[in-house]
Parts: C-alpha cells; structure tokens; sequence
C-alpha cells in the first residue's frame, strides 16, 4: 500500500523541459517512478528522456492516462499550473516551487476542495513511497521501504531523521513534504486519515515548525481518530518572535500563536511522543515499534 | 514586508479610504518648500500640505512604543514643525534611524472602532476582524472582552458582501446611517488586501470624527514577502527601508542572514530552515546563545560559501561558527573549499562543521587538512557537544 504515491502512479511533469524539471524528471525515472508524459506550452511534440512532451495537461492525461502530475515550474506559475492540473481532471498535484505568494495558494486550496483534488506542498520536497516511487526532488537515496510514515513541513529536517532511520534499519512506508508556506495545499490532518486506514504504515512521525495552527487542528484529530503511534518534532522553539525564520511559513505571531511550546503540549495531550531532536525521533521510534 | 504607516496611508488613498490629511517629509528643505508651497490641499492625498494647526508630527519607524519613546509630538504651527523636524530626523528610535516624517492634522475624535482584515491560517481564508473598541491593542480586547470584537471568515471566491456589514451593525447597535460608509470601507479595504497580496490590512483606529465622517487615522500593513516580484512599488519602498546592513548583503547574494539574540556569540550557517530551526533549538537547549544565523538555500558554489561565512564572522558578536549541512543538491565538498577560501576572514575563531550526503568523502578530506581550530563533528548533537564544551573550558 503506502499512500498517495506507488508502482500505479502514471507521473506528468509539468516543466519537464526546464533544468530543474528535467534533472528530477531524470533522478524520478532513474528511481523507477511512471513518469509518462511531460508538459510544457509551446513546446509539445518534443521528447525529453524518451518522455513525450505536451502543450497541456488535458492532453497528456488524455493520451497516457495520467493521474498525478509534479510541478517544476517557477512560483509566478504554480497556480497556474495547479488549476490546469484539477482542470484536466488530474486528482493528485504535487507542488514544488519554494516563494509562491499566499493568495495564490488560497485560491489553489479552495478550488482544490470544489475539485476533489489533492494538492501537496508547494515549498516542498514530494512525496516518495520507498522502493515504489517517487514525485519530487528528495534526495531518495537515503531512503528505504518499511513502515513509518513521515510527514514533514521541513525538507532538511526529514532528511536528517530519515537518513538516520534507515541507517538504523527503520524504513518508511510514504514520506510527505507538507511543505514549509503558509497555506500548504494538503496540512497534516488532511493527510492523518490516509495514513490511518494504510495497513502497511505502522507509526506516524510528525515533523512540525513554529507557525499557524495545523499541528493544533493535527493534534485535535490524533486524539480522537489515530490509533497509531504519532512521534513529533516542532522545529523553532527558539526562534525570536514576529520574525520569518526562512520558511514562509515559520513565524510566531507577536500574540505568540503559532509557538512551539502550544504545539507540543497539544500534540502530547493527543497522544503523541514528543521528540527534542531529529535523533531523539529515531530513538523514540527504535523504542515503540 | 511591513510598511511603514505613510505607506500604508498612501495605499488607504489610492483605495479610497478615508483617512486623515497629511504630508511626508524626509528632508528639512523639503519641509521649508511644503510650508511655501499654495498649491491647493487635494483631498486626503498625504503629500498635500499643512492646512490647519495644531498637527501631529509622527516618525516613520518599524516599531511599536514610538510615541513612549518621543516619536509622536504635537505642534501648534509652523515654527513648531520645524523644531520637532530637525530634531527627529536623522536620529534614532530603538536603534532605528528616522529617515520621514509623516505630518498630519489633529482630529476631533468621537468614537474609535477597530477594523482589519488579515489572513487566517487556521481556516486558510481571509478574516474580517471588527470591534467598536479600536483605539486599544487588540489582543488587549481579545483577551478581556471577546464579545465585543466580531470575526468573519471571508470565502475567498465570494468576498465581502453587504449582509456581512449588517450583520457588524446590528450586532454592535450601530446607528444604521454608517451602514454604508462603512461597506465601503470594508469592501475597499478587501479590495486593497487581495490586489497588494497583504497578510494584513489593519485600520486602528478606525474614528468617527466631529462631523460624522469615517476616517482612517493609523494603519498597519503586511505584505507577502513572496508576491513582491508583481509589487515592484514596495520592492522601491523596500529599499528605502532601515534595515540590518547583514541582512540586505545576505540578499545580495541570495542568502538569508536572521539575527537571533543580542547576547548570542555563536553564528550558525546552514543549508535549510528547518536546520537552521534544529540547530538553534539545540544550542540553545544546552544553555549557549545565536547571534545570527544564515540559510544558504540549495546547492551554494564554493564562492558562495565563502562570502556566507564572511558575511556572519564580519558580525563581531560571533565567538565561534557552526556550519551544519545535510547535502542533497549541496555538495560537501563545496561546503569545504569555501570554508577553506574564506580562511581570511575566519583567522583563529573556532569552526564546528558538521557536512553530511552528497560529496562527503571529498569533503572530510578538504576538512582534515585544515588547521585545528577548525572541528570536524558526525552530527548536530555532536556539533553542539563541541561547543558546549569550548565555552565550558
């Protein structure tokens, strides 16, 4: 099983022909991944990897009969991008791009929910489902087939906890960029219940950040309706306040919402393990499953 | 971006919100032309000129408490002006040098409400935030009295509708007659939060004046940091801005440079937010300070690495650096050599590095060649027991 991502995934790149585009679409291929069509306008009927490219989304879809797509597109286009996407009928949009403005994204969420659609990240790393998949630029090496999911708003910070799973012999069943903005198209709990249902994920770790309030609305639904172990780490319990701390996303509110001291104590009267270090994840995780 | 409070009432008139007349000066020359100056007052346009004394002269810096701190002063004509001008500009306000000065008119307030929209992240729309007691904080209010502030979520695909205003009216026994001043004030101010891509348009107070008249007398605006490439007249006010020399030489080259704690000693360089959030927590965990810290993004060249390290040992607050990098498109190796070019600027101050992934070997290699002060650590953890234990002795 493993979610969102797998061996049934038929794969557009939207941006295939651009740099980024096309080295990731190389790396995805290279791992496996069903990369069946790419999309760029003005460019269709060219191929690029022995992949055929198209003018639209519509078309791709049509041809291949693709259900999901990626974007590598500049931010001024992911919105774009994302409705073409929904608009082709395309139920699972995946976006990349790190400095897509906020309302752009508004509106991507709203129309996401009229259409069904799910929209993953965008300021994020994918998704890959180890040893089957992957939809994204992770650095896919360090990691491994197994049974704890990861769902992260940090790319880096779900680096280092990976990497240092698998090389403890902990594989993941899915691994999730939520993303690091301030709207994410797909928030953990949007996520929670997919993961709950998968039989081949066992645990859940939950790699969180200072700002907004979706490791509260996580935490509200862990309680009631996760019967699987959670562990979470929030990043930027030392963050000075009103202060951006890279991610968009990041930021306490000078009323202090958004604090990392909030989030732990949600997530811990929810249920879940809270972990001081990417390390201390491992540890945890080690000593649960 | 936050703007200054001229900004945001120059935007207030170009969206036709009322607010009070007023000028911006930012030289004393320019003062002397303004106050010659007979061409006619137009409207609430902030560049007019003095009309009628006494005004208020306000300092246009990015911080609370200026009027504690005497950014706020009255003057009753136009010597006054002058004096309160010369004195203000060009000094300094926590910190902050006061580069304009925002002149308006005094108001005979009658009443103060409080209107904002902002984004909400927890519901992911735009919230509509009222309360008839403006004026004040209003995490003051919130805290206090929640029932005397109203909220409405605003669905992104319908915006602001006239029944929501009635609702305002009815629920705070508003006479009916600012009904419709105040839609269009509300629906302006929409207008104006969807077009500047604001994470906050805040008018507080929001006065009723002694003719009955709405205006907008201070304003708060916040701007996605992400939109300013369709913005191009607040990538100009952007620049004009005071801001920390580190942060705007970090842009230059594409980094982003965070100054973390006045106390801090340590600067921490790393190659994602979410490093850069794990280190601090860290370190500050075991009880040590960040001075700054500087994010350079993915896959930065030797070259690049260097100015980095430049840019944070330049703050003289820096004891000691820590580089923490996880490479995917980061090669460590780069890390390395740039380390090694910057050798210059690092001269006897102590480095942590931490490089794990793509190119390590080649990077290590680079590392353990270098002199001894210059650490080599497998881990974050590791990367902070090393420094736990310089400043331990």
């Amino acid at each position: 099983m493993s979610i969102l991502v797998d061996e049934n995934t038929r794969l557009i790149v939207q941006g295939i022909t651009g740099r980024e585009g096309k080295f990731h679409a190389e790396q995805m291929l290279e791992y496996g991944a069903n990369v069946v069509a790419g999309v760029t306008p003005g460019k269709g009927g060219q191929e690029v990897l022995g992949v055929p490219v198209y003018d639209t989304v519509a078309e791709a879809v049509e041809k291949h009969d693709a259900n999901a797509t990626v974007l590598f597109v500049p931010p001024r286009f992911t919105k774009e991008g994302a409705f073409e996407a929904m608009d082709a009928g395309l139920k699972l949009v995946i976006t990349i791009a790190e400095g897509v403005p906020v309302h752009d994204m508004l509106e991507v969420y709203h129309h996401s929910k009229k259409y069904g659609a799910t929209v993953i990240g965008p300021n994020s790393f994918g998704v890959i489902s180890p040893g089957k998949s992957k939809a994204g630029f992770m650095a896919h090496r360090i990691f491994s087939p197994g049974k704890v999911a990861v769902l992260s708003r940090s790319a880096t910070n779900c680096y280092e906890t990976v990497f240092m799973m698998s090389n403890r012999g902990i594989g993941q069943s899915t691994a999730i960029g939520i993303g690091g903005d301030m709207v994410p198209g797909s928030p953990f709990v949007e996520m929670l219940p997919l993961l709950e249902e998968d039989p081949e994920t066992e645990a859940i770790v939950l790699i969180g950040e200072i700002g907004g309030s979706d490791e509260e609305i996580a935490a509200e639904y862990i309680k009631e309706n996760v019967s699987k172990a959670v562990v979470a780490l929030i990043a930027g319990k030392n963050a000075p306040k009103d202060t951006s701390m890279g991610h968009a996303g990041a930021i306490v509110a000078p009323d202090g919402t958004g604090s990392a001291e909030n989030k732990e104590k949600v997530l811990k009267e929810a249920g879940a393990y809270i972990a001081e270090s990417t390390e201390g994840i491992v540890d945890i995780l080690e000593e649960i499953l | 971006m936050k703007l200054l409070e001229y900004k945001s009432q120059e935007l207030f008139y170009d969206y036709n919100i009322p607010s009070n007349k007023g000028l911006v000066i930012d030289s004393l020359e320019d003062l002397e032309d303004t106050l010659q100056d007979d061409e006619p007052v137009r409207g609430n346009d902030i560049t007019a000129k003095i009309e009628n004394y006494p005004v208020v002269v306000k300092a246009q810096v990015q911080t609370g408490g200026r009027g504690k701190a005497g950014g706020i002063q009255f003057a009753e004509n136009a010597e006054e002006v002058k004096e309160i001008s010369r004195n203000l500009l060009g000094s300094e306000i926590k910190g902050l040098e006061i580069k304009k000065l925002l002149v308006v008119d005094m108001i005979d307030v009658k009443k103060e409400w409080y209107l904002s929209v902002t984004l909400d992240r927890k519901s992911k729309t735009p919230l509509l935030i009222f309360s008839t007691e403006g004026g004040v904080d209003i995490e003051e209010t919130a805290h206090q009295t929640p029932e005397k502030i109203a909220k409405i979520p605003i669905n992104p695909m319908m915006g602001i509708k006239d029944y929501m205003i009635r609702y305002l009216v009815n629920y705070f026994n508003i006479d009916p007659k600012y009904l419709k001043p105040l839609y269009e004030i509300v629906k302006n101010l929409y207008t104006l939060f969807k077009e500047y891509d604001c994470l906050l348009t805040e008018i507080n107070p929001l006065v009723i004046d002694g003719e009955g008249n709405l205006l907008a007398v201070d304003g708060k605006i916040d701007i996605d940091d992400n939109s300013l490439f369709r913005h191009d007249d607040i990538l100009k006010f952007r620049d004009e801005l005071t801001e920390d020399a580190k942060v705007i030489e970090a842009r230059e080259y594409d980094f982003l440079y965070i100054p973390i704690r006045d106390e801090g000693n340590i600067g921490v360089i790393s190659n994602g937010s979410g490093m850069i959030m794990s280190s601090i927590d860290l370190i500050t965990k075991k009880g040590m300070e960040v001075s700054c810290a500087l994010d350079l993004g993915g896959g930065a060249t030797a070259e690049r690495v260097k100015e980095a390290i430049k840019i944070v040992l330049e703050n003289e607050d820096v004891e000691l650096l820590l580089i923490n990098i996880f490479g995917g498109i980061t090669r460590c190796d780069e890390i390395a050599r740039g380390l090694e070019m910057a050798a210059d600027a690092v001269g006897d101050k102590k480095v942590i590095i931490r490089v794990e992934g793509t190119n390590k070997e080649a990077g290590l290699e680079i590392i353990h060649n270098m002199k001894d002060t210059v650490i080599s650590v497998d881990s974050i953890l590791e990367g902070v027991d090393a420094l736990y234990e310089h400043f331990s002795g």
